[in-house]
């Protein structure tokens, strides 16, 4: 069986200590900050403090703009790999938000006039940062299985939809402002007490599903909700993630780790070429669970039961 | 100028001038952007992208030996969806030009095309009304046209032209683009590239015409509504054209700039006349455009030429601005005091806004004309106060309108919350009205003032001055200090340990120091409450304060 990698655009925001457990190769995007100018970025703090970044960004969002790796940019990683004779599985960012898909597939039909005997599988992640991230770590835990590059790729495509984003973003003005949100013209500034519960739809663009009261009632009708969507909790690992409400975040694995038992679960800083698009509001936890409905229908049911019933 | 020719160094100069132009209206090109937004903003990716080719080569006579590390620079360079499209652009135009030391308008047409064909074949599913039309369609449709006596600059601007007429198209092609009222930015942004390059060949004499860029905003196709056979005509045409003199013995050739320009001012306004040798760049407004044409071909012909109703524009704008008030499912109007709290509820989505003092009363007439100006399906009313209730009451029924809901908020922090947790983009009525009294249940709102007279009645008394605090209408609290009021009537809140969250609206007169003394104070006595300050702005109330 010929060797393989699996090599994920840097939206997955995997940090170096997963990159080197899980043996995932990440390519750079690009921030453009006022600081530094236009940059290549892995996921990483680059000398940021976090809360003070995103006191900065908060400040002047429109000073700070992404872009994922072009197709010049996947065309080496993938060379590179290809000349160490490894086939190549390679996740991008959502298709719905970002031009990185295309520019893989392009990528590889570049490289494989180079090296025709290169199998290269670009898959759509349909998610991006942390949700991105833990599809692209179940993926390699399979490798590390031994499972094969078909047996890879088939898992990813049949089990995409399955990444449940559980969380609140409570700033919606940056996501609204970067078209990371469904109807971003329906949404506006930063709404205090009120929580927004956002989860992902189709395109992994994040969707508010219901609005909650008090960060007390939110963290109740989130674990309601991952209760019913989620499979298997047990053999699980669980990611959450925060911009910049670490202390929040805190609780929530607590409570999550209390009631569901998973196998593992960490807590992920988002990085700036994530963060940069979705603001300091965002604290929420990823996981396996049902498949997600069309339209988000039966999860905004869900949410709306736990909302109501007072609980 | 008659540019037959250019090397690579003079190409280097043209592309820094495209560079400067693009630069120049990057802003412009970012705003263009439609949701959702791929990535980043375009403007400032095709800017980051030409940049890098051009700081990454060398100069050098030999076209094909600067092109080719222009491309490489901006093929590594390139960033987002509309940077790679133009790398490739380039690209293409490296391939025809690779083995061309100097490059004539025929060989850069050809080149033009390669560019397209190359950043198709680059993109996997190629969308049409992008920059791809736009640098197919503006090439395709005048290649016919280039001959062996065809300037650089004529081929550039027919380039240019056609580009422009194919953008204008655009929001047909892609329904996103209609939707938003803009057009292709990533089209706009390499138009712009060319024509900086073109400016550069009239030795940049078009930045000074103000007429020469243009927002290419709502471009779109002038229809019937907008302008028709009932129409007033009262704006004129916008013109715009490069003249060249002609040496040919049927005209005149005793061209002189200044009784062209007096000749010209008898036809209209707004005009700017450039002179650069042989080619004279005229913009004008004008209701009678033959005889500008007349007077101008006794001298010469018309290397480009632009014509637009200016009516056209002008109803155009007023239509949209009559569009944007189209009717809405679910609109809210909230009764507030003060400027702060007034941009508050805007930001928060709020329609229409009624100003009036907290103890002051709305009267239901005031209700009437909001309903009047407010055009939705469902309207909610937000009152401020239990009075104000009362007149919303009674204006509905005078108002005989139905969908008409009063939701019973009596403070303006209920209505903040209630506001805040609708759920704007539903289409489910009843839904959003229930996510709406959620976010006013369990709101507790504490006011803060100056007493303006001695009171007494049941709970503390006090004397014209105090700083007191209110709940429910009843004084709570009474102090000589107004943060120690609120402290005071914030423990007397039901449930007080239940509570999470603190939003309080400072009034116009409220000092810096005063907020960070409540701030302290509270965090002290209230350690669990998450306090968010927010600008109120309002008068009689140094402070509203909800809890819950």
């Amino acid at each position: 069986m010929k060797k393989y990698v699996i090599v994920a655009d840097a939206t997955c925001d995997l940090s170096e200590a997963f990159q080197k457990e899980y043996d995932i190769k990440v390519i750079p995007g690009h921030i453009k900050t006022p600081d530094k100018g236009e940059i290549s970025i892995l996921p990483g703090w680059n000398g940021y403090d976090r809360d003070k970044f995103y006191a900065d960004l908060k400040k002047n969002p429109d000073a700070y703009t992404t872009s994922p790796a072009n197709v010049e940019e996947f065309r080496r990683e993938f060379e590179k790999y290809a000349l160490q004779g490894y086939d190549i599985i390679s996740l991008t960012i959502s298709g719905g938000i970002s031009g990185a898909h295309g520019f893989a597939t392009k990528a590889s039909q570049l490289c494989k006039q180079n090296y025709p005997d290169v199998r290269i599988a670009c898959i759509d992640s349909r998610r991006f940062g942390p949700g991105f991230g833990l599809l692209t770590v179940c993926a390699a835990q399979l490798k590390q299985q031994g499972k094969s590059f078909d047996e890879v790729v088939d898992y990813i495509e049949k089990n995409k939809n399955k990444f449940h984003q559980a969380g609140w973003l409570d700033d919606l003005s940056f996501v609204a402002k970067k078209g990371r949100i469904t109807h971003p013209k329906a949404f506006f500034g930063t709404l205090a007490g009120i929580k927004p519960i956002g989860e992902f739809d189709y395109n992994g663009l994040t969707t508010v599903i219901g609005k909650v009261k008090g960060a007390k009632k939110a963290y109740s009708v989130l674990l309601s909700y991952i209760e019913e969507t989620i499979e298997n909790p047990s053999e699980q690992i669980i990611f959450i993630a925060h911009t910049s409400r670490y202390k929040q975040a805190l609780e929530y694995k607590e409570m999550i780790e209390n009631r569901f038992h998973p196998k593992a679960i960490y807590i992920n800083d988002v990085h700036p070429l994530c963060g940069i698009n979705i603001g300091p509001g965002l604290m929420a936890a990823y996981y396996i669970g049902k498949p997600i409905s069309a339209e988000l229908s039966q999860e905004r049911e869900i949410i709306t039961k736990y909302i109501e019933s007072g609980e | 100028m008659n540019t037959k020719r250019i090397n690579g160094l003079e190409l280097e100069r043209m592309l820094r001038n495209g560079l400067a132009n693009l630069r120049s209206l990057e802003d412009e090109v970012n705003k263009l952007n439609v949701f959702p937004v791929a990535d980043g903003d375009t403007g400032t990716n095709m800017v980051l992208t030409l940049e890098n080719g051009i700081r990454f080569a060398q100069s050098r006579p030999e076209v094909g030996a600067y092109l080719k590390m222009l491309s490489e620079g901006m093929l590594l360079g390139a960033r987002g969806n509309s940077g790679v499209i133009l790398s490739q652009l380039f690209k293409g135009i490296f391939l025809e030009l690779q083995k061309t030391g100097i490059v004539n308008p025929a060989e850069m047409r050809n080149a033009f095309i390669r560019g397209y064909i190359t950043a198709y074949s680059s993109v996997i599913k190629p969308a049409e009304g992008t920059i791809l039309t736009v640098a197919r369609e503006g090439i395709e449709h005048i290649k016919s046209q280039v001959g062996r006596s065809t300037t650089m600059e004529t081929l550039l601007s027919m380039y240019v032209a056609e580009m422009r007429k194919s953008l204008s198209f655009t929001p047909d092609i892609l329904p996103i683009l209609k939707e938003s009222g803009v057009v292709d930015s990533g089209a706009y942004g390499y138009i712009l590239i060319v024509e900086g390059m073109l400016k550069y060949l009239y030795g940049d004499i078009i930045k000074d015409n103000p007429g020469s860029i243009q927002p290419m905003i709502n471009r779109e196709h002038p229809n019937a509504v907008i302008f028709n056979e009932n129409s007033l005509f009262e704006d004129g045409y916008c013109m715009e054209f490069i003249l060249q003199l002609m040496n040919n013995p049927n005209y005149n050739r005793n061209f002189r700039l200044n009784s062209f320009i007096d000749d010209l001012k008898l036809f209209g306004d707004s005009l700017v006349v450039v002179q650069d040798q042989k080619r004279v760049k005229v913009h004008i407004h004008t209701m009678r455009p033959a005889k500008v044409i007349s007077l101008s071909q006794e001298y010469g012909e018309f290397a480009s030429f632009k014509m637009e109703n200016m009516q056209v524009q002008h109803n155009r704008v007023l239509k949209e601005k009559e569009e944007n008030i189209q009717k809405k499912p679910l609109s809210v109007i909230s009764v507030v005091n003060g400027k702060g709290m007034r941009d508050l509820f805007l930001e928060l989505g709020c329609d229409n806004i009624i100003e009036c003092e907290d103890t002051m009363n709305t009267s239901s007439q005031e209700f009437i004309d909001a309903f009047k100006r407010t055009n939705a399906e469902h309207l909610v009313v937000m009152p401020n106060n239990k009075n104000v209730f009362l007149s919303a009451q009674q204006a509905i029924q005078l108002y005989k309108g139905s969908n008409i809901h009063i939701l019973p908020t009596e403070s303006v922090a209920q209505a903040y919350c209630a506001l805040a947790m609708d759920i704007p983009d539903s289409r489910d009525i009843p839904y959003r009205l229930s996510q709406m009294k959620l976010g006013m249940d369990g709101v507790a709102t504490l006011f803060q003032t100056t007493a303006s007279k001695d009171f007494s009645f049941e709970g503390p008394s006090c004397k014209a001055g105090d700083q007191i605090a209110l709940l429910e209408n009843n004084i709570v609290a009474v102090s000589h200090n107004a943060i120690d009021s609120i402290i005071i009537g914030i423990s007397k809140i039901a449930d007080i340990e239940d509570k999470e969250n603190c939003i309080i609206f400072k009034g116009y007169d409220v000092t810096d120091d005063e907020v960070y003394e409540l701030e302290e104070k509270l965090s002290q006595s209230f350690p669990e409450l998450e306090v968010t300050f927010l600008d109120g702005g309002q008068k009689i109330h140094h402070f509203i304060i909800g809890v819950f």
